[in-house]
């Protein structure tokens, strides 16, 4: 529309990526995806001979304790990883292209300790089981804690929006994770059974993923075509407008949306920080501002970031393993310092 | 009050007058500064009563109770009351007034009210490194307040050096950077514990959320001295550090040496944070909560000595609630005073004006 008719005050026309640059990436991403899932399939604390794995997997119906391992631990844990990192970096990169804020994250924002809070709740006050009483809890969660802290963050005086809105997030899941160790913290058992709500780890979860996936894949579809949409409201608000958009309405859409992602990746694992943050700017990195390709890219990496997280926790200790939140963490915060270094952060 | 000081008054009455308002300014914060000390002086004595009498479960004669406390009973008494009450009750006490005077000490330095070392990382880093003394080295000689000490000053430096730009620290991103670094101790700390694999919940409770359960007599001594050191460092400080709210050139002017005033200080605060951390675990929000109630109460030139009690009456009082309150009890301190603290920080930054702080 703009080319055609340039006006004399016309915002700036939207970020457009080069195809044949978002294909390169796409290629180089999916390449990367393959070998991170290989290396989580082919790795783990019992070390299984590459040619046996791939005649493991060549033979489905193999028995074996190696075979059993394979099959039922180790692809459904990995696939999970995938599915959960594919959620937050998606969830990651819609969340910031609505608040604009670069430091927004499901995890740092607090939001997937609030999904987190309201499953041990409803495990603990409530007797619920089961994946699916878990995601609606979650989405609860998720959706209120979300607008809390927006509408504290949106409020607050504290230099500029981006950092009120961490300040909020970090006093919600203070407060979050508070309720959590009160709900669970006067039961031994409760307490080893529930812990993982408090730091996500992908042990033991794999059994879940037959469970969950349709979630995922809902949220994951309704999650890509709203590129167009975050292209239009990165233009700002009376542009968006000007162009016929329903700012509100597009906005809530990629907030449910944004919710639904966090809440299910919460649901399966448990809070993972950092993996929407770091998953949506080397995204941006990699392909520009354009939601059309950077949102699946972003999709694409938090997967490749979460597999590898959680192989990597698996290969650092002989025995036992780290949470792949702890691995997120180490690897993430780094980039968030990085990121609050930056000029243009502070006083926006 | 300074602008009016240095402002020139031409005419003696009216000089007269600003002078009697001073004085009269004075004698009312005077009175302000004793009501609230022996206030919350009662305050924490009554909290103490209150915690060795209550203290969570188990029944004591209450004839035995007093002699008990001195350590003049054996059995039964003396266990619940000098072994586990008393020392659980001191040191949250101690730990409270270490982290109200360390959180106060940064308000009042960095002029941020976010900026104090349970929001900054350098309770975290702390915490991290006394875990890490006690899960591998727990036969160490005070490895824990040591390794405490030495982690919040590398947190501390960490944060100074990555928040500064050109030489100039923004107080903000000193707040961002320091919350990003504090994720990194609270990760590194589950991962001793997974390493360890030897955790029991309440340790794993203590060093991850801070609580004052399980604290033995040789903690409170850790604390007392701590208490009296930071305690005397403060009151060193405090006059120079009087002298910097007035803006870094008249300080400068007025004979303070501002940068080194100012390192010795920040460090002065962290080392409190860590003493307290290395015996009770970072114990959140108490150190960010301190300092604002006792400039509501006496005003910013006095609140650094008064957080000092607003902390330990703080701690106390979290803790039984924490041990007595129907319904929830027995939690760790750490969850009651971050369930107190935190919506009081929403309601920080949600008034707070960046100008107004200073």
């Amino acid at each position: 529309m703009t080319d055609t008719s340039p006006l004399a005050t016309s915002p700036p026309p939207p970020a457009r990526t080069k195809s044949s640059r978002g294909v390169t990436v796409a290629v180089f991403t999916i390449a990367t995806l393959v070998a991170v899932l290989v290396a989580s399939i082919g790795l783990g604390a019992r070390s299984i001979a590459p040619t046996e794995v791939i005649s493991i997997l060549l033979n489905p119906d193999g028995t074996g304790y190696n075979s059993h391992v394979l099959w039922t631990e180790r692809i459904p844990r990995s696939f999970l990883g995938l599915a959960v990192g594919a959620a937050l970096g998606g969830s990651g990169l819609i969340m910031q292209a609505l608040t604009m804020n670069p430091l927004s994250d499901p995890g740092i924002l607090g939001i997937e300790q609030g999904a987190a809070m309201f499953v041990v709740l409803g495990i603990v006050l409530f007797g619920l089981s089961g994946v699916s009483a878990y995601f609606w809890l979650a989405l609860i969660g998720a959706a209120l804690t979300s607008a809390l802290v927006y509408l504290i963050g949106i409020r607050t005086n504290a230099g500029s929006s981006t950092i009120g809105l961490v300040l909020a997030g970090v006093a919600v899941a203070a407060v979050m994770s508070s309720l959590i160790t009160l709900l669970v913290v006067r039961d031994q058992a409760v307490y080893s059974h529930l812990r993982f709500w408090s730091v996500g780890q992908l042990t033991g979860r794999g059994s879940i993923l037959g469970e969950i996936a349709p979630f995922f894949v809902v949220g994951l579809l309704l999650a890509l075509p709203l590129g167009r949409s975050l292209n239009i409201l990165s233009l700002g608000e009376e542009t968006a407008r000007g162009l016929g958009v329903r700012v509100e309405r597009s906005r809530l859409i990629g907030a449910a949306v944004a919710v639904l992602l966090c809440a299910t990746a919460t649901a399966a694992v448990g809070p993972v920080a950092f993996v929407g943050l770091v998953a949506a700017h080397c995204a941006r990195m990699l392909v520009g501002a354009d939601h059309r390709w950077s949102l699946p890219i972003s999709m694409a990496l938090g997967a490749i970031l979460l597999t590898a997280a959680d192989t990597a926790g698996r290969l650092v200790l002989d025995n036992g393993e780290v949470q792949v939140a702890v691995m997120t963490a180490a690897m993430g915060t780094p980039f968030f310092v990085w990121l609050a270094r930056r000029k243009d952060l502070v006083r926006m | 009050m300074t602008v009016l000081d240095t402002r020139t008054v031409p005419d003696k009455t009216a000089q007269a007058a600003v002078l009697a308002r001073l004085r009269a300014t004075h004698r009312a914060t005077t009175r302000r500064t004793t009501i609230a000390v022996s206030v919350l002086s009662t305050l924490v004595v009554a909290l103490l009563v209150a915690s060795v009498l209550l203290g969570g479960v188990g029944r004591v004669d209450p004839a035995d109770v007093l002699p008990a406390a001195f350590g003049l009973r054996t059995g039964l008494a003396d266990y619940m009351i000098f072994q586990i009450r008393m020392p659980r009750a001191l040191a949250a006490m101690l730990a409270g007034a270490l982290f109200g005077l360390s959180g106060a000490l940064y308000q009042r330095l960095i002029r941020n009210p976010l900026a104090t070392p349970d929001i900054v990382g350098i309770s975290a880093g702390a915490g991290a490194g006394a875990t890490t003394v006690f899960l591998f080295a727990p036969a160490l000689a005070f490895g824990a307040p040591v390794a405490a000490i030495l982690g919040s000053f590398i947190l501390l430096g960490a944060i100074y050096a990555l928040s500064s730009r050109r030489g100039t620290v923004d107080t903000y991103r000193l707040v961002l950077v320091g919350i990003g670094l504090s994720a990194t101790c609270v990760a590194y700390t589950n991962y001793l514990f997974t390493v360890a694999d030897k955790h029991s919940i309440a340790i794993a409770m203590r060093w991850m959320i801070g609580s004052v359960n399980g604290v033995d007599w040789d903690g409170v001594t850790t604390l007392t001295v701590g208490a009296v050191v930071c305690g005397l460092g403060a009151l060193f400080l405090n006059r120079q550090l009087s002298s910097l709210s007035l803006g870094d050139e008249l300080a400068t002017g007025l004979g303070t040496s501002v940068s080194r005033i100012r390192v010795a200080a920040l460090m002065l605060g962290a080392a409190a944070a860590a003493l307290a951390t290395s015996v009770v675990g970072p114990i959140g929000f108490v150190s960010l909560v301190s300092g604002p109630i006792a400039v509501r109460l006496v005003g910013a030139d006095r609140a650094v000595g008064l957080s000092v009690l607003v902390g330990a009456a703080l701690v106390l009082g979290a803790d039984v609630l924490a041990q007595n309150a129907p319904l929830i009890s027995p939690v760790p301190t750490g969850v009651l005073t971050a369930l107190l603290g935190a919506p009081y920080f929403v309601w920080l930054i949600l008034r707070h004006r960046p100008e107004a702080s200073a």
